[in-house]
């Protein structure tokens, strides 16, 4: 009789415990379908993923070699040796192009992102809504400081002062855009935060509501050494058949940023594991293979780095590889979190209702197409032009003459097609 | 639970959260139609040099590069997304509409953003370094692919303010929403524009270079950038009057009634300005002077870009997007092409407060111990978006709008008859229930009874049954 009542006890707790939840999952579930903006997704969810994940991937490359390349200019300057000045001055002037790039580069992931987790992005960012607003101000002060240590980089200590402040700044920007990315993934704690409780409503925006450790430091600081440190063995191989170039330091550069490489991936690897320890358990992302495999992709990486010690040149090219790799894989992880924490709530972005268009996807193509052959002249020239020693000009090939005056040519006729379509249109809905 | 998609609620005391935004994009329009302007100009520079075989102006458009990339680029690029973001926390239900209907367009611009960023630090490091054919090349790709930038986010602009046509709201097409009627005038004004303002700057510069540059290069300079920018100003002026004419009713109603006074006198005092020191600096090129431009440049900030961003926030509403979102985030009419339905009619029946999963559950049943604090909230939710709902100062403030209203049976005939049964062409209607129309005239009456200024802060009484439960473990 007590074992049956033990039972039947047990049987009502389960119950509660997996209806009480189901309840609650049901309830955060409703929120966030109602959360997704009526007008629908104008393409296939899918589509804005895989841009996502890739575009985010380029962003986070260059928010990586800002901060560390900041990170290198003020360890640089406090050495007395001149070959770590030419390198600080040189890591200054990596991190202050790549502010510009990262910041780019950051528009199109946040882009496809708020089409298909807008309940998680405009949720997550209101409710630390004056943080949020920081972030701009921070970056803005954060890159006028990197612009006064260039400004200043004959005055090392000035130089080094202001990077540090730099540095400070944009590691802050990061805190917040890692806060507002955290809080985002626990849709079941919003409602409690913001009405702390049920006895009030967070109006100020000036709350801080979750932050992970483990988390900052391998989505950010470590990597940024490591990924810097690959960087430099880069530096190396592309400067080494300058004649006007120091072999000797760019060879020494190119070994510093391998040991700083081994190092930082070591602690990027760490931190990565210890993060993926601290994921709650019902998400199942302890067992999935995208967590294993974004595992997998910095031991690579640890791996490749680690055998490039003695030729960091020869390894150049093999180690961003590695890189790359790593990168996408962190970056298929980091979304596959997202997943695995709205499915609790039985949200999918492929369910998003679609409202299917096909003339502004068609607008986009074009214009990509017409951007990338641009860029691939662009960016040709300009790695012509670093190729060649100071004081003198190059002089492009025939072919390089015909793809400039291609890129004229799309970039002239994107434009005739852009204003005379909307001409064609204006005459028709308005005469 | 019964929701609509309503997120946590960013109330700015005093000045409120469009206020916020308004700085950042007034930063935005200056630095990025600067950066516009003297991409054109500059590839009219180089295209001039290469021609007449002027190597020193090389010397003067490396110059005006570095000083983009220091001030353009690093506030342009940021402030750009900036916009987005203070958008984001100040109406994300408004923005959300915007980026779910032109996720492409937008995408299209991003390419045209990444070859404008790249270029400029291209042709600052090529400069002398590659040859002139290739680098006037670089400089037009430049001109165009930044011009493109402004082409495509008019469009959105002007969709903000309305769709343009009926049309839209059936078809849903792309095309009806972007090619609106004011589109072309809108872009030709701004692309006038931005030659007077990059020409400002770029005064400025020459006058830095004075000394360095032979007299002819110099006066060359100057003048050039004189001609544009009264080009600039005169154009401006002409397309300007063409967008005011494609303007919807309702904006016309506003940019006569709504719009101050002063905002409309300040931007045409700058343009008299701007306009006078390039006739100055046409006919006497010495004139031209570092100290000069700079104040000017300032001016067209303060007087001119602000206000324009005032007026143009203003003479959108009520709404904040495509005639179909209020400027407080309720989506107010259907759009039969997306699926969208108005949310009037839910909010009205069930109530503001109950459909909306940010108000703690003490204050979604009204009570007299609840009635002041849900008040405060539906104002925050209803109103903030244009006012300062807890003071006397900024915002249109409740404080003044209320003053001696003391008794809320007053204010809610008031409310009643002015905001819910006949609302104002630039306002939305109050949308709730009668009990909810109750609690914010108590609120307001509770307020100006406590002097016309109260704290931002929403207490849920302990003794609210409700809140209890949801306190206790």
């Amino acid at each position: 009789m007590r074992d049956m009542v033990r039972w039947f006890l047990l049987f009502i707790l389960s119950f509660m415990l997996i209806g009480g939840k189901w309840a609650f999952a049901a309830d955060v579930g409703a929120m966030l379908k109602a959360m997704t903006d009526p007008a629908g997704a104008p393409f296939y969810p899918i589509t804005m993923q895989v841009l996502q994940v890739l575009t985010w991937m380029l962003h986070i490359l260059f928010v990586y070699t800002s901060i560390g390349g900041l990170f290198f200019t003020i360890y640089g300057f406090t050495k007395k040796e001149e070959r770590w000045q030419r390198l600080a001055k040189a890591t200054l002037e990596l991190s202050k192009v790549s502010v510009s790039l990262a910041i780019v580069l950051g528009v199109a992931p946040l882009l496809f992102y708020q089409v298909i987790y807008d309940p998680l992005w405009y949720t997550s960012a209101n409710l630390s809504a004056w943080w949020y607003i920081l972030f701009i101000v921070f970056l803005l002060v954060g890159y006028y400081l990197i612009w006064g240590a260039y400004f200043t980089k004959n005055k090392p200590s000035m130089s080094m002062l202001m990077s540090i402040l730099g540095v400070l700044f944009l590691l802050l920007v990061g805190f917040i855009i890692h806060v507002v990315n955290y809080q985002a993934l626990y849709p079941e704690k919003w409602v409690e935060w913001y009405t702390d409780g049920g006895r009030t409503m967070n109006v100020s925006g000036w709350n801080i509501y979750a932050f992970n450790v483990f988390r900052y430091l391998s989505f950010l600081v470590f990597p940024s050494i490591a990924v810097t440190g690959v960087f430099l063995m880069l530096y190396n191989w592309y400067f080494r058949s300058r004649e006007d170039m120091d072999k000797d330091y760019l060879d020494w550069a190119g070994k510093v940023g391998a040991r700083s490489a081994v190092y930082a991936g070591i602690g990027w690897l760490v931190s990565h594991i210890l993060y993926i320890l601290t994921i709650p358990a019902d998400w199942g992302a302890k067992g999935s293979i995208f967590t294993w495999l974004s595992v997998l992709g910095l031991v690579l990486l640890a791996g490749v780095v680690f055998s490039s010690q003695k030729n960091p040149v020869k390894m150049a090219i093999p180690s961003l590889l590695a890189g790359s790799v790593a990168l996408l894989l962190i970056a298929i992880f980091r979304e596959y979190l997202r997943i695995a924490s709205t499915a609790r709530f039985g949200y999918s972005i492929y369910d998003y209702k679609l409202n299917l268009e096909f003339l502004s996807p068609l607008l986009f193509l074009g214009t990509l197409l017409t951007g990338l052959v641009l860029y691939a002249y662009a960016w040709w020239m300009a790695y012509q032009a670093g190729k060649t020693p100071k004081g003198k000009v190059y002089e492009a090939s025939e072919t390089e003459h015909h793809l400039g005056e291609l890129s004229v040519f799309i970039v002239v006729l994107w434009a005739v097609v852009f204003i005379g379509v909307g001409l064609i249109i204006v005459v028709r809905n308005y005469t | 639970m019964d929701v609509l998609g309503f997120y946590p609620m960013w109330y700015v005391p005093v000045v409120g959260s469009a206020t916020i935004i308004g700085i950042i994009a007034s930063l935005h329009v200056l630095a990025s139609h600067t950066s516009v302007g003297a991409s054109i100009l500059l590839a009219y520079l180089a295209t001039k040099a290469y021609r007449e075989n002027q190597p020193q102006i090389y010397d003067y458009i490396k110059k005006y590069l570095l000083t983009l990339l220091v001030f353009s680029y690093v506030s342009g690029s940021i402030t750009g997304p900036g916009i987005w973001f203070s958008a984001t926390v100040a109406n994300p239900r408004g923005i959300s509409a915007l980026i779910h209907n032109f996720v492409w367009v937008w995408a299209a611009e991003w390419v045209w953003f990444v070859a404008e960023v790249t270029l400029v630090y291209i042709l600052f490091y090529t400069l002398g370094r590659i040859d002139q054919k290739s680098w006037l090349r670089l400089a037009w790709t430049f001109a165009i692919g930044s011009w493109a930038t402004m082409y495509i986010i008019v469009g959105i602009l002007s969709f903000m303010l309305s769709p343009g046509h009926e049309k839209w709201f059936t078809t849903g097409s792309i095309l009806d929403a972007f090619y609106n009627k004011n589109y072309f005038p809108h872009l030709l004004s701004r692309t006038a524009y931005m030659f007077a303002i990059a020409g400002v700057i770029g005064l400025g510069i020459a006058a830095l270079m004075k000394k360095d540059l032979p007299e002819k290069i110099y006066k060359d300079i100057v003048k050039t950038l004189s001609y544009w920018g009264i080009g600039g100003i005169v154009f401006g002026l002409m397309f300007f009057a063409w967008y005011v004419s494609t303007l919807p009713e309702r904006s016309l109603v506003m940019l006569e009634g709504v719009v101050p006074l002063y905002l409309k006198v300040s931007i045409m005092l700058t343009i008299l300005i701007v306009l006078t020191y390039f006739f100055l600096t046409a006919i006497r090129p010495q004139v031209a002077r570092f100290w000069i431009s700079l104040p000017i440049f300032i001016l067209i900030f303060f007087l001119g870009v602000f206000p324009e961003e005032k007026i143009r926030e203003t003479i959108r509403k009520p709404y904040v997007a495509g005639e179909f979102v209020w400027v407080n985030q309720i989506v107010s009419r259907d759009v039969p092409a997306k699926g969208i339905e108005s949310e009037v009619p839910v909010i009205d029946q069930k109530g503001l407060l109950t459909v909306n999963a940010f108000v703690p559950e003490g204050l979604k049943k009204i009570d007299s111990q609840n009635e002041i604090m849900a008040g405060k909230a539906i104002a925050i939710l209803q109103c903030s978006g244009c006012h300062n709902v807890t003071g006397s100062t900024g915002l249109r403030p409740f404080g003044q709008k209320f003053a001696g209203m003391t008794d809320p049976n007053v204010v809610y005939g008031f409310l009643a008859g002015y905001l819910r049964d006949n609302p104002p062409p630039y306002m939305p209607k109050f949308v709730g229930t009668d009990e909810e129309l109750r609690a914010l005239s108590a609120y307001i009456a509770h307020m100006i009874s406590n002097g016309g200024s109260v704290s931002a802060k929403i207490e849920v009484p302990n003794t609210s049954a409700e809140a209890k439960k949801e306190v206790q473990p």
